[in-house]
């Protein structure tokens, strides 16, 4: 059963139609890598997908079900799909006082909670930056904690805004080996990028937008019959197992 | 120059002795403007954060209307009270009018548009991805509308203590809806007023220096949180 379901979905914003996609299956596992210039859609989509943003019309299904925006099904949704943003927010105060947010809401106290966050800040390779002000860490340091944040949370789905821009190389680094290690743990990643040489890196499969629309991208693997570069009605089905890739 | 340094000291010298007049006047004022900014923070801080985070058509004219009670005058809103609270009043049945609770109700009108719009401005000058980051780390629309109270907590202190500050300093609802009435719902305001037209002028500067002393407290306690 694929994870992710989309049906005629569009997105407006005013008279803008910043998304249209006729049809898109997202499988469960693996890396998918969300591709295009900027403007194409990929951070309206990401939005869509973390539950966080309705599309204007269309259904989006989710684990087989469609998504009702209500509000009392979407906290459950949200909880199942972290979403990283480009450029993340940390909350005043310690980075342990950020990695507990989440983990609270969710009800995960004590021992557990001490464990997870040790461990996810071990992964991006921060170990002992519980008491660190998180306002001031550097641009990489920022976006790792931001990372180990969500990795706390063990979501189902990762979903990854330009994860790599604005990063050191360090911590570029870092976040490539965290990221390619998720599918192993049951984690489906779904990262944005401009740059076309990452979803390569990555080893992952590939979906292309341009101007909001799905567009064949070279190393995407099946388009349903489509010859590259057709736009519209166009199904790209990624079912890649956890096994297929990484590192 | 004689007569305002005899007053000067004549006032210090009430502040010192701490006359109980002039303790019930700091004690009412501080009382009745306490929970009439609790009372204004009811209101206004949930008034803000509806308009500042939700889409409405009527959203423009929304925020016209709460701006635009930032300047009601005093005694409009004493009028507007007294009103209600008078014994012909729609509420007069509850004997509200010249007590500290009928200040209490006026005051917290005039402070409640103020309260409203800084908040507002406090929720629309804040980072956009407070509010997203926090549903996605799974919290529910209230925890994380809480989580953004207390990210953006020093624009609403901000605005408890304009709040504080407007109902604190204000002559018209407290002598309209109180009666300055000595001992009971004289404030420090309405006793500057009195006593100065009765020449009495170092009482009037000796509460004057209070109100000042309030005021500075209050930043102060401001300053302290902030940099915690």
């Amino acid at each position: 059963m694929p994870l992710y379901r989309l049906e005629s979905v569009t997105k407006r914003y005013r008279e803008r139609v910043a998304l249209g996609i006729p049809a898109l299956v997202i499988g469960e596992g693996g890396i998918h890598s969300l591709s295009g210039p900027n403007g194409s859609g990929k951070s309206t989509l990401l939005g869509i997908l973390a539950f966080l943003s309705p599309p204007t019309s269309g259904a989006l299904y989710y684990d087989g079900k469609r998504v009702e925006w209500k509000e009392r099904s979407l906290v459950a949704l949200r909880r199942e799909a972290t979403l990283l943003h480009q450029a993340p927010y940390l909350f005043e105060g310690s980075v342990l006082a950020n990695m507990t947010f989440g983990l609270k809401v969710r009800g995960v106290e004590g021992e557990q909670r001490r464990r997870r966050i040790a461990e996810s800040l071990e992964m991006v390779g921060l170990g002992g930056f519980e008491h660190r002000r998180a306002r001031a860490l550097s641009g990489g340091e920022t976006q790792r904690i931001a990372l180990a944040r969500a990795l706390a949370l063990s979501p189902r789905v990762l979903l990854l805004d330009e994860p790599l821009a604005n990063v050191d190389r360090e911590s570029a680094e870092v976040i490539r080996a965290v990221i390619a290690g998720l599918p192993a743990r049951g984690t489906t990643v779904i990262m944005t990028t401009h740059d076309p040489d990452v979803p390569g890196r990555l080893n992952g499969e590939a979906i292309r937008l341009e101007e909001g629309r799905l567009s064949a991208a070279p190393d995407v693997g099946t388009a349903a019959g489509q010859a590259p570069g057709v736009p519209h009605r166009f199904e790209l089905r990624l079912l890649q197992g956890p096994g297929e890739c990484g590192s | 120059m004689g007569f305002l340094l005899e007053s000067l000291k004549a006032s210090i010298h009430l502040i010192v002795t701490w006359d109980p007049a002039f303790s019930h006047a700091v004690w009412t004022s501080l009382y009745v403007s306490a929970w009439s900014i609790v009372f204004a923070s009811l209101l206004g801080i949930p008034a803000g954060l509806a308009v500042g985070l939700t889409e409405f058509s009527l959203k423009r004219p929304v925020i016209t209307m709460l701006n635009s009670l930032m300047a009601v005058p005093t005694v409009l809103i004493g009028l507007l009270v007294y009103g209600f609270v008078s014994r012909q009043g729609p509420f007069g049945g509850l004997g509200l009018l010249f007590t500290p609770a009928a200040i209490i109700v006026g005051d917290a009108l005039l402070a409640a548009p103020i309260v409203a719009n800084l908040a507002l401005s406090s929720v629309r000058g804040s980072n956009t991805a407070i509010l997203p980051t926090a549903m996605t780390l799974g919290g529910s629309r209230f925890q994380s509308v809480l989580k953004l109270l207390s990210e953006i907590r020093f624009g609403m202190m901000a605005a408890v203590i304009s709040g504080f500050g407007r109902v604190v300093s204000e002559v018209g609802v407290a002598m309209m809806l109180g009666g300055n009435i000595f001992g009971y719902t004289r404030t420090m305001t309405t006793a500057i007023a009195l006593e100065t037209s009765k020449g009495e002028f170092a009482f009037g500067i000796a509460l004057g220096l209070i109100l000042m002393a309030v005021a500075l407290a209050v930043n102060i306690v401001f300053q302290f949180l902030q940099r915690r």
